[in-house]
């Protein structure tokens, strides 16, 4: 018998392992996926850390005396070297991002994992509707639910004297704290985000096996032990990816505390960073967008070291076919009365109040004299001196914007959503492999990072040498959108993915199923509302995403939202409002839309 | 020979067409181009655009896109594209995009914020500077190296609903009866702002501030706290002012309808977006009384052309119309606004305007002046960025 070779005998497990690993989609989904994470979700990292320790062009070339591009490690000593510098700069900032984050990620969950339970858990009345207008606020861009907060409460007593709603009908005057400052910010960014919240906990309450609920029952434990010890643990994961979530947007939100902390002098870690940049501190303001990464990351680890600990969050075994709801008895319609005025003030008093914004002509007056549609329909002739040739429904330029996002929406939305649920499947299914990690962690990366820091680094790369090309077209803006957006579509991929039981999955390779047919046949159908939230939130997303186009765009009025900006920093509030009723209505119409074709949607509370 | 001869000429042409390609640089296009007459030019910029070339150019203003209709309606074969920038990012955009080789990017820009057009795109080397020959003896010297295309100014406008403000003295500002009834747009937000507030700290207005500051309390300011006066006064006025509107538009909208008594220091020529039923709401402090020390400031919108355009004689006629009375006083064009000054002396404000010519605002706004922004920015910029909050 001929003795095997030492080197063949180390060739054949490896070969076998090679082929074994190949066999198996989830793990070529991976290396698929990781290379080209690698490549677009790093690549603004490591721009990011490269200017965080080189000089740039202008002050800082002759604050420091040396030449552009040098390595440097001065704009860490200047943040971090003590006094007022560093305090006003970083550590006042950094104390109320932290609280403004923190606060909103607890009561988004708070609201939006309330009003989930509530929807799916309960014989709740009014259900469809209460479900249907409370996802609204996430429609609308953060800054325009900042603005009507402003309309609302200002009053004479604050800011500018300017009398808002609240005192024009009630004439209450709010105090200070209530319309500027720390508590609005954390309540509008709260309330912004509390739809997601709604989304990803009411998904996976929606799909979760109602016998779990009824065998404790039988158990004898009583409601709130059900909710503590059994509802809380399976959807902890998704209250975790939810709070990541609402942490990072609020940490790095920009818009919101200027519109709602300039007043009072408060400041957040992005609008020093932008100070910094436009003042030409490029590299101080790149350390702030790398700490609010950081940050970031620590939520991630926690969210990691929890999803990790936890073996398996697997709620669908095969599907449930009863439906137990709790019964709220006596206290439905009260329940159902307060979340009618609740759901109400956050999304449709928002509404009314940028309908009437878009037709007075005078600020703050809402007689009928003061009344127009020139900003909707009226001609050249009959327009205001407004910049713009019409109203907006009669303007090429507003349509072109549309058509414009409205694209841009759903091609992002396609390949994210597709990318995602591939994501979702491969790193479940692989879960605990070094692979598994990095890819999910890389895929969740560019969430992490500042919209705003986000833009200038693929200016950069977009202008320079090799990639300038890309600059100033659409493609390169389905790009950036699809990187930073990838992370919700991933993180509903996972969570979709970790309801569903291998046994099933295996069941089917058993009998030979191919894997396309067993991802088209057997996955997608039973998590298919879930899956289609990995391809609805990035549509919302780009609708109303304004920070990450405003570089990136050949001119401000290219797509609906850098348009609707634009209106805003001009004082164009009119048209400003006029358009945010328009996004908001082409994203009820893709809802809709959606809802028609496959029966999933938002109000459904995607995931169920 | 024939068929040679007529290659021969389209190759000149075409090299004609091009100035890099025969050796002719931008820079001394705009040189050329500085001492021809607008028809010259004319047939200049035709060539450039029948070899494919269009003028895109940006602006922060938006005046720029109607001077830039009535010059294609003047000129009709050429091609002018019109992109409106944001003043924030107009420096960060144009410092990658100018030489980079990207499609369409701009050819020149109209600009504000001096320093920093001179410290990132003429220090750079990106952007060249272009004045015509035959304007110089209607524009001051100041105004054309950069060419100031208009200056625009920002003034103390107040809410009358309590009757006069009575400030007769800019200190009164910086005094506890003024906390936070002053708005100002955030300093480390806008750059014109800060750049004003840095103008302060010059010898020329150190020494109003000094005179105005004795005037008010009796007593010659003394160093202590600050090294200098104008130091002292910008600390004062920063702890009083308020930020609540973050644009211009906003802010003269918000004070005329908002609690009378305050007191905004913002672009004159916003006035325009303010409803006519709250304007009268509204009084321009200046033309109130004379103010001790200033009653507002004034910053230049600069015009450069870029390194890299394809068309600079088609971006010096641009230049010239802006500068001329048809250009600057045209259809909508800046001339018909509060607030906007032609530097070409000729052009005259209309007299139904409210609204003074450039000379009257000499004596009484702070001037942006780029070259001691330019070197003092590092060290002021600190003082005022930690008193912002």
């Amino acid at each position: 018998m001929r003795k095997p070779q030492p080197n063949s005998l180390l060739r054949e497990p490896l070969l076998y392992r090679l082929r074994a690993f190949v066999a198996k989609p989830a793990n070529l989904l991976l290396v698929f996926f990781l290379f080209v994470l690698a490549v677009l979700s790093l690549l603004p990292m490591v721009t990011m850390l490269s200017n965080m320790f080189t000089i740039h062009m202008g002050i800082e070339k002759r604050q420091y005396r040396m030449s552009t591009g040098d390595w440097t490690y001065v704009h860490f000593q200047k943040l971090f070297e003590g006094g007022d510098w560093s305090r006003v700069n970083f550590w006042e900032p950094l104390k109320n991002s932290l609280i403004v984050a923190t606060g909103a990620g607890i009561l988004g969950i708070l609201i939006g994992g309330s009003i989930a339970w509530f929807i799916t858990r309960s014989d709740l009345k009014c259900k469809k509707f209460i479900s249907g207008v409370f996802v609204f606020p996430y429609m609308m861009p953060a800054w325009t639910l900042a603005l009507f907060w402003t309309n609302m409460f200002q009053n004479s007593k604050v800011g500018g004297g300017n009398v808002g709603m609240i005192e024009s009908i009630f004439g209450v005057c709010m105090p200070e704290w209530f319309v500027y400052g720390l508590f609005p910010m954390i309540v509008v960014i709260g309330l912004h985000y509390s739809p997601f919240a709604y989304l990803l906990i009411g998904g996976i309450l929606k799909n979760m096996d109602a016998t779990l609920e009824e065998s404790a029952t039988i158990l004898k434990a009583n409601r709130w032990t059900i909710i503590r010890r059994v509802t809380i643990p399976i959807v902890m994961p998704a209250i975790l990816s939810t709070f990541l979530l609402i942490f990072s947007s609020g940490f790095s939100s920009y818009t919101v505390p200027v519109f709602l902390g300039s007043a009072v002098k408060t400041f957040t870690l992005p609008t020093k960073m932008r100070a910094l940049i436009q003042a030409g501190y490029e590299g101080q303001g790149y350390i702030i967008a790398f700490i609010s990464i950081l940050f970031g990351c620590v939520i991630l680890g926690i969210n990691q070291w929890f999803t990790g600990k936890r073996k398996s969050f697997t709620t669908v075994t095969g599907k449930s076919g009863q439906v137990s709801l709790v019964k709220l008895r006596k206290a439905n319609w009260p329940i159902t009365i307060a979340l009618i005025v609740f759901t109400c003030f956050v999304a449709v008093m928002p509404l009314i109040s940028f309908a009437l914004e878009s037709i007075i002509r005078q600020p703050g007056n809402y007689s009928f004299s003061n009344m127009t549609l020139h900003f909707w329909i009226g001609t050249e002739a009959s327009a205001y001196e407004t910049g713009m040739i019409a109203g907006i429904l009669l303007n090429p330029t507003m349509w072109e914007g549309v058509g414009r996002q409205v694209l841009l929406a759903l091609l992002v939305a396609l390949i994210v959503g597709t990318s995602g649920m591939l994501i979702g499947y491969s790193c479940v299914r692989r879960r605990g492999s070094r692979l598994s990690r990095s890819v999910e962690s890389m895929a969740f990366f560019p969430y992490l990072m500042p919209a705003m820091a986000f833009g200038t680094i693929y200016l950069a790369v977009a202008t320079s040498e090799n990639f300038r090309w890309m600059y100033g077209t659409f493609g390169l803006l389905i790009l950036v959108s699809v990187i930073k957006f990838l992370p919700f579509a991933s993180r509903s991929g996972v969570n979709s993915m970790l309801q569903i039981a291998p046994e099933i999955e295996e069941a089917a390779t058993i009998f030979g199923v191919p894997w396309h047919k067993r991802m088209i046949r057997i996955l997608f159908p039973i998590q298919k509302s879930s899956i289609l939230s990995g391809y609805l939130l990035p549509v919302i997303s780009v609708m109303r995403e304004v920070a990450l186009f405003t570089l990136l765009v050949p001119k401000p009025r290219y797509l609906l939202t850098t348009m609707l900006f634009s209106f805003n920093e001009t004082g164009y509030a009119q048209y400003g409002s006029a358009v945010t009723l328009l996004i908001i209505l082409i994203i009820m119409i893709i809802n809709w839309v959606t809802n028609k074709l496959t029966g999933a949607s938002f109000d459904k509370g995607i995931g169920g | 020979m024939k068929r040679f001869l007529s290659l021969l000429l389209a190759l000149m042409m075409v090299l004609s067409l091009v100035p890099s390609a025969m050796g002719e640089s931008v820079e001394d296009a705009l040189a050329a181009a500085a001492k021809m007459t607008n028809e010259e030019l004319y047939e200049k910029a035709k060539e450039e655009m029948s070899a494919g070339a269009q003028l895109n150019f940006y602006s922060t203003t938006s005046f720029a896109e109607k001077a830039a209709n009535n010059f294609m309606a003047a000129y009709p074969e050429l091609k002018l594209v019109y992109a409106e920038i944001d003043d924030v990012e107009t420096y960060n955009i144009l410092t990658k995009t100018i030489g980079s080789g990207v499609k369409d990017s701009a050819d020149m820009a109209l600009t504000q914020n001096g320093p920093d057009l001179k410290t990132y795109l003429l220090d750079e080397g990106l952007a060249h500077v272009y004045f015509p020959e035959a304007m110089k003896d209607v524009v001051a010297a100041d105004a054309q190296d950069p060419a100031i295309v208009t200056y625009i100014n920002s003034l103390l406008i107040y809410h009358n609903g309590n009757g006069s403000a009575n400030v007769t003295n800019i200190w009164q500002l910086t005094e506890e009866e003024w906390k936070d009834k002053v708005f100002f747009k955030n300093p480390t937000n806008e750059t014109v702002n800060i750049n004003f507030l840095i103008m302060l700290t010059s010898p020329e207005w150190n020494a109003k501030l000094e005179e105005a500051y004795a005037s008010r309390y009796g007593k010659a300011w003394e160093k202590g706290e600050f090294d200098s006066c104008a130091l002292e006064f910008i600390d004062g006025f920063l702890a009083n002012v308020n930020y609540t509107y973050t644009s211009a538009s906003k802010m003269a909208a918000g004070i005329a309808s908002g609690a009378p008594g305050n007191m905004g220091l913002f672009v004159f020529s916003k006035l325009r977006k303010v409803d006519e039923a709250d304007r009268g709401n509204l009084t321009i402090l200046q033309f109130e009384n004379k103010v001790e020390g200033f009653s507002g400031f004034m910053y230049p919108i600069y015009a450069t052309v870029f390194k890299d355009t394809e068309c600079p004689y088609t971006c010096a006629l641009f230049i010239n119309y802006l500068l001329s009375e048809e250009g600057f006083a045209g259809n909508k064009s800046w001339n018909s606004s509060q607030g906007y000054y032609s530097p070409n002396k000729s052009i005259l404000k209309p007299e139904d305007l409210e609204d003074e010519p450039y000379e009257y605002w000499l004596d009484c706004l702070v001037f942006e002046d780029m070259e001691y922004i330019d070197e003092k920015f590092i060290e002021v910029y600190e003082f005022i960025a930690t008193r912002v909050g």
